[in-house]
């Protein structure tokens, strides 16, 4: 049932989408691809992407129980996202083309995860 | 009505209780007055207004509706297109802004709820109707109101229509409107945008898809900032390091709980506890009551709901969140390694960094050994080692194309011209290894690269040194941990919100300086920064010392160049320019740089070995560099030096006119470079010279005494017969020859002149009775600090009259003949006076000669003046014998004195007591007679002098003099009483002061001397011992020729070998000759 629950002996294959900072391990992100951005990065199935996607650096793990309802989701743009296990920050920057693909193709505002954003408001 | 309200949601509840009393009051008075001073008393929710308008309006307006009907049919059929209109209308339809059209909404809020069938159907467009005018707005919102009446009610719209209410409410009604829309505007523009922002969000916040990005794109944080309305966060004790899991473990009990009846009552559960954080040992769990925190997290391993949780304040609460950018790797910055181990805490330069910034291409300096000590797996074939314990690591060094090829040919891959191979899989380009590193394994923060580390990057590829200062100063700039600000630094802020402030540090606390601000605005203010944008700030000119980070450690320099927070100094020392960070630098209080090495500093004079001295002309880290006597610099390590000779400041020399220079006199070279300069050293004849116009050798130059010309003394010293001492009255041979009779010399002191640091009054001249102390003398004048003017006058000594300090009486400092002040024995005095007195009228010169020279010259020099001033003053025999040439034999003849003394002296001259002996003013006086020799030793203990000296001294004298009753004075005194012997003996003054030095080492003295054996060669005699003096007299007093000569003669060696060692001895054997 705890589908989003990772055993301390697999954390280290941890990593976190830069677009959404949603937490999984690798293999999950390959399996089933990322839950929130899927439509966007098409991570599923395919490693490069994973790689160039998500990253493995990254900290302040927050476990969002209900997003609807959780200041924490809104403060971190999570709210709309699934249950799950977030990063607060993930470092890494993801590759330009996915970006304005990101931005001009599918209209969704990028936020940058690793920090930056917060220097910009 | 009750249908308006039956579908409503949450929002629309305020305005519920409101409503009907709005109805009634509306029912009742129908005023608009009354409408405007309601809602005038509910500005805050203009929603509610608008709701109760809307009621009012339903309630009012049936005729009208009746009447209008017509028309507006005409006008638009479909409910839609009313409502729009309505809607226009109400939102006072001037504006066709999307904003405004929202603010509108806004106010409508409850009129959409209660239109909500209507609403939610129809998009929302912006009506051309919102062009309209008021004037035209007037009449067109009564029947856009009327009209969306009648969409809205159709049913009952007969009942609405009753005619003869039309034409009255509809009049109140417009007036009505009116100010309400009037009111409503007021509103918006008095609403900031913030609340409207935050309205909307509120409302529409809600309508918006729930999922993706598309809504989420322009709200601003600080509209998302918490409110009472979310739920509050604790923070929750947890096992440090265990934060991550316990996340996990939470989300995991959400998961399986979820959908059942105990779900886990939190919203959001996190930790913040990054490598650095100082938020470790906590989770922060969001929820709206506490004990569900302690539902959620009971039975959780390794986290603490039970010890106290801490709410964390709303305000607080974003900052939890905080996340900072990690800067970005530059390529060219440097970081140090965490992996491979063998490299840990090396130091790299980035050359790259990956697109998604995760990786990073480094190169540093391999530590390879080529398979030397390859021996991570034995014969066996197991690994020595466990994995991930480094073995000794090989020291940093560049690759080496030809060792690896020679140990590991194969191994080795790569192309000469680019210089880049590869060796055991590892990369390598121009000496450097090269790597790909993951940035976790990268030490990026507090680098703190040492220039020394970074100059070998630099350095290495084509030796010029190019370094990269920029990138180093951006590693630098994040490790503010070293930069300590003191009290009194001049810093400068260079980021953040106080950037340009200048101020001086009053108080550094951690990280917190706090700054008073000297320049602009705020100049006077204290203000607290910390020190992350601190920088200390220096001029050009301002004089720095490098204190620490790089290898110009403690360096001394001006500033003449500061760019950002680089600083380039030029070197005190050296004139070179260096570059630096400001953070390295501190204003330099001490002039000329590092002084001192261990105990040997700057300009001091050393003895490198023992016909070399030097002078330190710079100090380096490790070494000196010296200026020896003979003008050659030399670097040498501290431990080459033998010791350092203390400044004395009572040296003299004299230049080539005679004159008398001294240190601190400032002379010019003769010939040559007529070089000037200030003499800090006297050494023999060798002169230590300071210029500040040399640039080398710290402006230090030796020359000879001989060879300069005084320029100006210190203190305008005063040579007395223009130009020089009287040299006659120095120079022992001219002594000699004039010297008229057995007389000695007055006892002319050597070292500094007593009369320094005395009391006096002057007798004579304008000063005439002022009291003064003497601070400097030449040898006629004296230069005299009255107590009077705090003045320093130039007054003959002869004009002054010295005074004891303390009582204030006469006393003749000079009276004590050559005897220091030591010289305590009042006895010793009394022996004196006679002896003194002697001399005074005697012939002084040779003496003083002996005296004086090996003072000058030093303890080597000694013992041959020796020679020749004892003789002269004393006894022509010896003088005479010298001048033969055969001493020995002379000796013999001459003086049986001569033989002991000979054993004496030659020892002496062997010991190096003697040089020890020497300094002292006793020795001087011991120059003048033979007992002295013995007396040199003794010399070298003050107490000597004090005690049975006088018995000694007896027997010396009686020596020298031999012409006295040797036998019977000498023996006895000085067996038993010492005083009284003097007494008898005339001579015993003489030799009083020197003896009597001899004496206190009496006892051990003797013993030695007896042991000596020098017993046994007369054994008998001598062991009779002191008592036995009698009989060694005797024995000696043999003093037939014969007699001495086969004693010592023979015996001498030997014998004398010990006595030698023992002055006592020497003594002793004196007195058996007397």
């Amino acid at each position: 049932m705890s589908e989003n629950y990772v055993a301390p002996g697999q954390q280290r294959y941890l990593r976190a989408c830069m677009v959404c900072s949603i937490v999984m391990t690798n293999a999950r992100f390959r399996e089933e691809g990322c839950p929130n951005c899927e439509e966007y990065i098409h991570l599923q199935g395919s490693q490069d992407a994973i790689d160039s996607c998500t990253s493995t650096v990254f900290d302040g793990l927050i476990t969002l129980a209900d997003p609807t309802k959780s200041w924490v989701a809104k403060w971190q743009r999570l709210d709309g996202y699934v249950r799950g296990v977030y990063a607060t920050k993930v470092s890494g920057q993801l590759p330009d083309e996915v970006r304005t693909q990101l931005e001009d193709d599918h209209g969704v505002q990028y936020i940058p995860r690793d920090g930056s954003a917060t220097e910009a408001d | 009505m009750a249908d308006h309200y039956g579908g409503d949601s949450a929002e629309s509840e305020d305005d519920f209780n409101p409503a009907p009393a709005d109805n009634s009051d509306e029912a009742s008075q129908n005023s608009s007055p009354h409408v405007s001073r309601k809602s005038d008393n509910r500005t805050s929710s203009p929603a509610a207004d608008d709701d109760q308008d809307e009621e009012s309006d339903e309630e009012h307006h049936p005729p009208k509706h009746a009447t209008k009907r017509p028309r507006m049919h005409n006008d638009e059929d479909d409910a839609e297109g009313e409502e729009e209109d309505e809607e226009d209308d109400e939102g006072g339809g001037g504006n066709d802004d999307d904003d405004e059209e929202e603010d509108e909404d806004e106010d409508e809020e409850d009129e959409d709820d209660v239109q909500q069938r209507h609403r939610r159907k129809r998009p929302r467009r912006n009506n051309a109707s919102a062009y309209f005018d008021i004037e035209a707005e007037v009449e067109d919102e009564d029947e856009a109101e009327d009209d969306e009446k009648d969409g809205e009610e159709i049913e009952d719209f007969i009942d609405n229509a009753h005619p003869d209410d039309i034409a009255d409410s509809g009049r109140m009604d417009d007036d009505r409107r009116h100010r309400d829309l009037d009111r409503r505007r007021e509103l918006e523009a008095s609403l900031d945008a913030e609340k409207q922002a935050e309205i909307f969000m509120k409302r529409y916040g809600k309508r918006a898809p729930t999922r993706g990005y598309r809504d989420m794109t322009v709200v601003p944080k600080r509209l998302l900032l918490p409110s009472v309305e979310d739920p509050g966060i604790w923070a929750v004790r947890c096992k440090e390091g265990k934060e991550r899991e316990v996340i996990f473990s939470i989300m995991r009990r959400v998961e399986e709980r979820l959908g059942t009846k105990n779900e886990v009552p939190i919203t959001s559960a996190f930790e913040r506890a990054g490598p650095n954080s100082v938020m470790k040992g906590y989770i922060y769990v969001e929820a709206r009551r506490q004990t569900d925190i302690m539902i959620a997290l009971d039975g959780i391993l390794n986290v603490y709901p039970r010890s106290n949780m801490i709410l964390v304040e709303i305000k607080d609460m974003p900052d939890l969140l905080r996340v900072n950018k990690t800067p970005n790797l530059e390529p060219g910055a440097w970081v140090r390694l965490k992996r491979p181990a063998k490299h840990a805490g090396d130091l790299a330069q980035v050359l790259d960094v990956t697109e998604n910034g995760l990786e990073a291409r480094v190169r540093f300096i391999p530590r390879l050994d080529y398979g030397v000590r390859d021996e991570s797996v034995t014969a066996d074939g197991k690994r020595k080692r466990p994995p991930g314990v480094p073995g000794p690591r090989p020291p940093q060094r560049l690759f080496s194309e030809t060792e690896a090829r020679k140990r590991n040919p194969r191994n080795l891959n790569g192309n000469l011209q680019s210089n880049s191979w590869t060796y055991m899989g590892e990369e390598f380009e121009a000496g450097f290894q090269v790597k790909d590193i993951k940035i976790q394994l990268l030490e990026v923060t507090n680098v703190n690269p040492t220039l020394e580390e970074v100059t070998k990057f630099a350095g290495s590829e084509d030796g010029t040194e190019n370094l990269d200062l920029k990138a180093l100063a951006s590693s630098l700039k994040d490790s503010s941990a070293n930069v300590a600000y003191v009290p009194g630094d001049v810093i400068e802020v260079y980021e953040g919100e106080q950037q340009g402030v200048v101020g001086k540090a009053v108080d550094v606390r951690g990280d917190i300086v706090t700054l008073k601000v000297t320049e602009g605005n705020l100049t006077g203010q204290l203000i607290e920064v910390p020190n992350k944008g601190l920088r200390k700030l220096f001029r050009i000119g301002d004089h720095v010392k490098v204190i620490g980070g790089s290898r110009y450690r403690d360096e001394v320099g001006m500033v003449v160049k500061i760019s950002q927070d680089r600083v380039t100094l030029l070197t005190d020392q050296l004139n070179k320019e260096i570059t630096v960070f400001s953070k390295d630098l501190r204003e330099a209080s001490d002039i000329g740089g590092q002084g001192s090495l261990g105990q040997y500093s700057l300009l001091d004079l050393v003895q490198l070995d023992p016909t070399t001295v030097g002078c330190i002309v710079k100090v380096d880290r490790e070494s000196l560099v010296v200026l020896d006597q003979n003008s050659e610099n030399k670097t040498v390590m501290p431990s080459q030096i033998t010791n350092k000779l203390p400044k004395r400041r009572t040296a003299v020399a004299t230049d080539r006119n005679g004159s008398e220079i001294r240190l601190d006199d400032v002379v010019r070279e003769h010939g040559g470079q007529q070089r000037q300069g200030k003499i800090i050293h006297i050494h023999r004849s060798f002169l230590f010279l300071h210029s500040n116009d040399i640039k080398d050798s710290a402006g230090v130059f030796v020359t000879r005494a001989s060879n300069v010309g005084t320029i100006a003394a210190k203190g305008g010293r005063i040579n007395a017969q223009g130009g020089g001492p009287d040299l006659s009255a120095m120079n022992p041979a001219l002594k000699r020859n004039t010297e008229g009779g057995n007389r000695m010399a007055p006892p002319k002191s050597f070292g500094p002149d007593r009369a320094i640091n005395q009391t006096v009054t002057i007798r004579r001249g304008g000063y005439k009775g002022l009291l003064g102390i003497v601070k400097d003398t030449t040898d006629t004048h004296a230069r005299v600090e009255l107590h009077t003017k705090g003045k320093i006058i130039t007054v003959p000594k002869a004009d002054l009259a010295f005074k004891d300090k303390i009582t204030g009486k006469p006393i003749d400092i000079y009276s004590r003949g050559g005897r220091g002040g030591g010289f305590a024995g009042s006895g010793g005095r009394g022996g004196f006076g006679g002896g003194s007195r002697d001399r005074d009228s005697g012939g002084s010169g040779g003496g003083w000669a002996g005296g004086r020279t090996p003072m000058a010259s030093g303890g080597g020099e000694r013992t041959p003046a020796w020679g020749a001033s004892g003789p002269s003053a004393r006894t022509p025999a010896w003088s005479r014998n010298e001048t033969s040439g055969s001493r020995t034999p002379a000796w013999g003849d001459g003086s049986r004195t001569a033989n002991p003394y000979d054993g004496n002296r030659t020892a002496y001259g062997g010991a190096t007591a003697y040089g020890g002996g020497s300094r002292t003013p006793a020795w001087s006086s011991g120059a003048k007679t033979p007992a002295p020799d013995g007396f040199g030793h003794g010399s070298k203990t003050p107490a000597y002098g004090g005690s049975s000296g006088d018995a000694w001294g007896s027997k010396t004298p009686a020596y020298g003099i031999s012409a006295p009753t040797p036998a019977a004075s000498g023996g006895d005194s000085w067996g038993y009483t010492p005083g009284p012997t003097d007494a008898p003996t005339p001579r015993a003054g003489l030799g009083a002061p020197t003896p009597g030095a001899l004496n206190p080492p009496t006892p051990g003295a003797y013993s030695a001397p007896t042991p000596a054996a020098i017993s046994a060669p007369t054994p008998g005699a001598w062991t009779g011992g002191w008592a036995a003096d009698a009989a060694p007299t005797p024995a000696v007093g043999a003093p037939t020729p014969a007699a001495s000569g086969g004693y010592y003669g023979a015996p001498t060696p030997a014998p004398y070998g010990n006595p030698a060692e023992t002055p006592a001895g020497g003594g002793i054997q004196y007195a058996d000759d007397d």
